[in-house]
């Protein structure tokens, strides 16, 4: 390219001053940013990512120091600049977006408020008028629905989808040269995650903006960007095009890194199709809604029906998944499954016998039974108890154990779940996410639970945290055949894990399948849909054209009539409107509700077979 | 010695050991607690070895300046009062009596208030409602004015000045409990011990009062400071511990009349009380910074 780099970065090296001695986080980095480009950086957390994206806009505050290096930006060394001059460049011609959109909005301010009074102090000499139709217009562009109403909407109303395109908004309203994105994806579902992707590449192309692309997943790295950096340890160590980067790594850890994206067909690895024939958990017809006020009237009151007849059965020792968009009733569902509510209508019976409406001493005798597993590894256990206090508290409410064997038993399963047992009287302050819910593992696992619920469990952690956890709760399966059900919206991890699928959508299970059903020829339009948005590094039997739509799911409050899918289905017709269609299983207890046959769908793409891969053998 | 593994490893320092460790490396707090032990071992040593009395009348030893000022003699170091009595030992029996009525009553607020707080916090509903109600109408009252009405009735004593200040000051630590139980109570961590099957009476007691009860009992440590205050303010109006029992109040209220040519009766017992709160409110404040330090896992 014969133009000049937008940014030029050379040698640069920043390290985290500690006690005595400097550790380095970043080393010898360089990299040119070329005009209208789109530099992916991709590296696993701890990698040093996010100081590079903070190095960038000269962000680097103590104990982080700058040791050595230069950031050039249009010639100009940007961490020489004094701090005024730096300030004028940020979100004038340098944007940032973080991977939190709930923090970095002021929430006591409406949101177009926010980004007009930003893009008047970026142009001082834009009229308010004119601020605010531009802002609008830019509020359209990123499709956020009925925009001049949403400009005086503060953050809350907005769901996390939205607040993210509206940083987006933020961001690009001042026609910024530079973007720099870390890490914005992570927090948002597939189908939103998806939807953002191909807005910012839209985007791109119209405001010519430079992007610096961050991110873990390499799926979403390889989809957006034109170059990528492999970042390992502070260090870059591949550089490449992204075409060809997935193709033909050239570094050993990049190679690991493509080995240890999760394949979904080509060469998935899928699990055992269950065997037994044994119920652990029957669920049959359960409901649940909420009666919220309607903050738009008086004395209002809106139902939201969250949980609407759901209905399944986990057999002994399989996985089952349950997948779904966030606000699909997955979180509801787990706690009714966990009987911290109780279910409007229904049953839940665990081995047997029916938990819903199971009180007092019958109910504690139960729940040894069954655990969950939270999500939030950090807010689950309370900082001021220490690890091994923690692990013990269900023994003691149980009344299992005390004294030395109390403890002898905490210590087994603390090294069982792969933390030191050294470890028992320390705070849990300083743990990692991953040890965290190790920590919570443990916990749910010292009473012998036969069934575990793992509620988003594995979420908030990266994906080789993720890995170890996996064989962690394999190993567990096979020597207490314990039977797990997984409520998540990773459908990479439910891939490898899961036998069997329920697919949920507003409250209901719109498809019900095994494993190979579900991601080689579901029968429900929606399962389609989410499939078709994942974003890998293999190539998709359902392609975003045909199936992905904008929007988010309708809020459950106002459920359409008829098939609650219809207004984002490709398919509908008029039956769609007026029909529920209702799940209907087959022999083996599997079906999708659609009034749809699966013959009268698009066909999946083949996929072709040579692509596929592992890493290469030799790597 | 069955299994070496399982031997229990030395057990590391406890969480109160790390705070209280932490605070001491302050200097603000070896100061504080300093002067707050030299308070305590002279009110408890003064008695034996100070040839004088605190409650006895010599006439002829009336308005002693201190010892280190013209006119002042042995064995009264801090000067006498209009009746010949020791000022330092009635100040320092004042001061004992006034740190025992703020130490029992806060105890006992902190105790009361936070249990209903917590209660009234995690129930919710009717319960809370009414529970918070009770708590508007006590504070609406102000403190002195019920104090009159108590103790102005009856012959007060030590039991019935702490039950005014308890009565007065719980709803303020129901408050504040029931407010942070409310924001513990949706934490993921009370959940998780519902999950495990905990009951109510546990999940309050063993997981929402370890994590709020530290921060609340901080700001009691302060509290005593403030009761003692009160206890003195009571002295002053004539409704706290009677006479002949010397108390802040009374050896100030008395001193207040010759203040122009005897202004030690007032500022020895003042100087004396300041000193004392003093060192408690650096105490309270520094423990709480080494707190917050310990749970950010600094030390």
């Amino acid at each position: 390219m014969a133009s000049e780099p937008i940014v030029r970065v050379e040698n640069l090296s920043v390290a985290l001053d500690g006690a005595g001695s400097a550790r380095p986080i970043l080393t010898d980095i360089g990299f040119d940013v070329m005009p209208r480009a789109v530099l992916g950086i991709i590296g696993e957390s701890g990698s040093g990512k996010t100081v590079l994206s903070n190095a960038l806009v000269n962000w680097i505050h103590p104990p982080l120091r700058v040791t050595s290096g230069r950031v050039l930006y249009q010639g100009r060394d940007l961490l020489a600049l004094p701090e005024a001059d730096m300030a004028r460049l940020r979100g004038r011609e340098i944007a940032y977006i973080g991977s939190n959109p709930t923090i970095a909005l002021d929430p006591t301010i409406p949101v177009g408020h926010q980004i007009v009074e930003k893009l008047r102090e970026v142009k001082p000499g834009i009229s308010r008028e004119a601020a605010r139709r531009r802002v609008i217009e830019t509020l359209d562009a990123v499709r956020i629905p009925s925009a001049a109403r949403r400009f005086d909407e503060y953050p809350f109303q907005f769901s996390g989808g939205m607040m993210q395109r509206a940083m987006i908004v933020d961001a690009l309203v001042s026609n910024p040269k530079l973007l720099i994105a870390d890490n914005i994806t992570q927090p948002l579902d597939v189908t939103v995650a998806a939807q953002i992707i191909r807005l910012l590449r839209d985007l791109q192309r119209e405001f010519e903006t430079s992007i610096v692309f961050i991110s873990t997943a390499l799926g979403v790295v390889s989809d957006i960007a034109d170059n990528v950096l492999v970042v390992n340890a502070g260090r870059i160590v591949e550089r490449q095009p992204a075409v060809t980067l997935t193709a033909a790594p050239e570094h050993a850890y990049t190679r690991q890194l493509i080995a240890k994206v999760p394949r979904l067909w080509a060469a998935a690895e899928t699990p055992e199709p269950t065997r037994s024939a044994d119920v652990v958990l029957e669920v049959r017809d359960v409901e649940r809604t909420y009666v919220v006020p309607d903050r738009t009237r008086l004395f209002g009151e809106n139902c939201v029906r969250a949980v609407r007849g759901v209905s399944f059965d986990v057999r002994r020792g399989e996985s089952f998944g349950l997948i779904g968009e966030s606000g699909c009733g997955k979180s509801t569902l787990s706690r009714l499954l966990s009987s911290v509510e109780q279910p409007d209508k229904g049953s839940i019976k665990v081995e047997g016998r029916d938990i819903a409406g199971l009180k007092g001493k019958p109910l504690l005798e139960m729940r040894r039974r069954f655990q969950l597993l939270l999500q939030d590894p950090y807010n689950a256990i309370a900082a001021h108890a220490s690890i091994g206090r923690t692990i013990e508290e269900p023994l003691r409410i149980h009344g299992l154990a005390s004294g030395a064997a109390l403890r002898s038993r905490v210590r087994d399963v603390m090294a069982e779940v792969g933390l030191s047992p050294d470890l028992y009287d320390r705070l849990p302050i300083g743990l990692s996410a991953g040890q965290r819910q190790r920590m919570n593992i443990a916990r749910a696992l010292i009473l012998e639970p036969s069934l575990m619920i793992l509620d988003e469990t594995l979420s908030a952690l990266d994906q080789v945290e993720q890995a170890r956890l996996l064989a962690l709760f394999e190993t567990l399966q096979q020597r207490h055949g314990i039977t797990y059900l997984y409520i998540s919206h990773d459908l990479a991890m439910v891939r490898r894990v899961c036998a069997r699928i329920g697919v949920m959508y507003l409250g209901r299970i719109v498809e019900l399948d095994d494993n190979q059903t579900i991601f080689e020829a579901p029968r429900h339009p929606y399962t389609r849909t989410l499939l078709s948005s994942i974003l890998t590094v293999e190539p998709k039997p359902f392609r975003p054209e045909t199936y992905l739509l904008e929007g988010e799911p309708p809020d459950p409050i106002h459920i359409p009539g008829g098939c609650s899918f219809r207004t984002r289905c490709p398919f509908a017709f008029a039956r769609c409107a007026t029909d529920d269609p209702m799940l209907i299983a087959d022999a083996t207890g599997n079906g999708a509700a659609c009034h749809l046959d699966p013959g009268q769908l698009p066909p999946p793409t083949p996929i072709p077979a040579t692509t596929a891969g592992r890493a290469a053998p030799n790597a | 010695m069955t299994d070496i593994s399982h031997s229990a490893p030395p057990r590391s320092r406890s969480v109160a050991q790390r705070i209280l460790l932490g605070a001491w490396a302050s200097l603000e707090m070896k100061i504080a607690v300093f002067v707050f032990a030299a308070l305590a071992i002279l009110t408890v040593v003064a008695p034996f070895i100070i040839d004088a009395s605190a409650t006895k009348i010599t006439v002829g030893d009336r308005f002693l300046p201190p010892i280190f000022m013209e006119g002042g003699r042995y064995p009264y170091f801090l000067g006498t009062d209009q009746l010949g009595r020791d000022l330092l030992l009635r100040s320092l029996i004042g001061l004992r009596n006034a740190f025992a009525i703020g130490l029992v009553s806060v105890v006992i607020m902190f105790a009361i208030g936070c249990a209903i707080g917590i209660y009234s916090g995690y129930r919710g509903g009717w319960i809370d409602v009414i529970l918070m109600r009770i708590t508007d109408v006590q504070m609406s009252i102000p403190v002195v004015i019920l104090a009159i009405t108590i103790l102005g009735m009856s012959r007060p004593n030590a039991f019935s000045v702490i039950a005014v200040l308890v009565l007065a000051s719980w709803p303020i630590y129901a408050r504040v409990a029931r407010s942070v139980t409310l924001a513990e109570r949706q934490q993921e961590y009370v959940r998780a011990a519902k999950i495990l099957g905990a009951s109510d009476l546990r999940i309050m007691a063993l997981h929402i009062a370890p994590s709020i009860l530290p921060s609340i009992a901080f700001v009691a440590v302060l509290d005593i400071a403030r009761m003692m205050i009160f206890e003195a303010i009571f002295g002053f109006i004539g409704i706290g511990i009677q006479p002949p029992t010397p108390t802040f109040g009374t050896i100030i209220s008395a001193g207040t009349q010759y203040l122009l040519n005897a202004w030690w009766i007032t500022i020895v017992p003042g100087f004396l009380l300041a000193l004392a709160l003093t060192s408690l409110n650096l105490m309270g404040g520094v423990l709480e910074r080494s707190r917050n330090l310990v749970l950010q896992g600094q030390f």
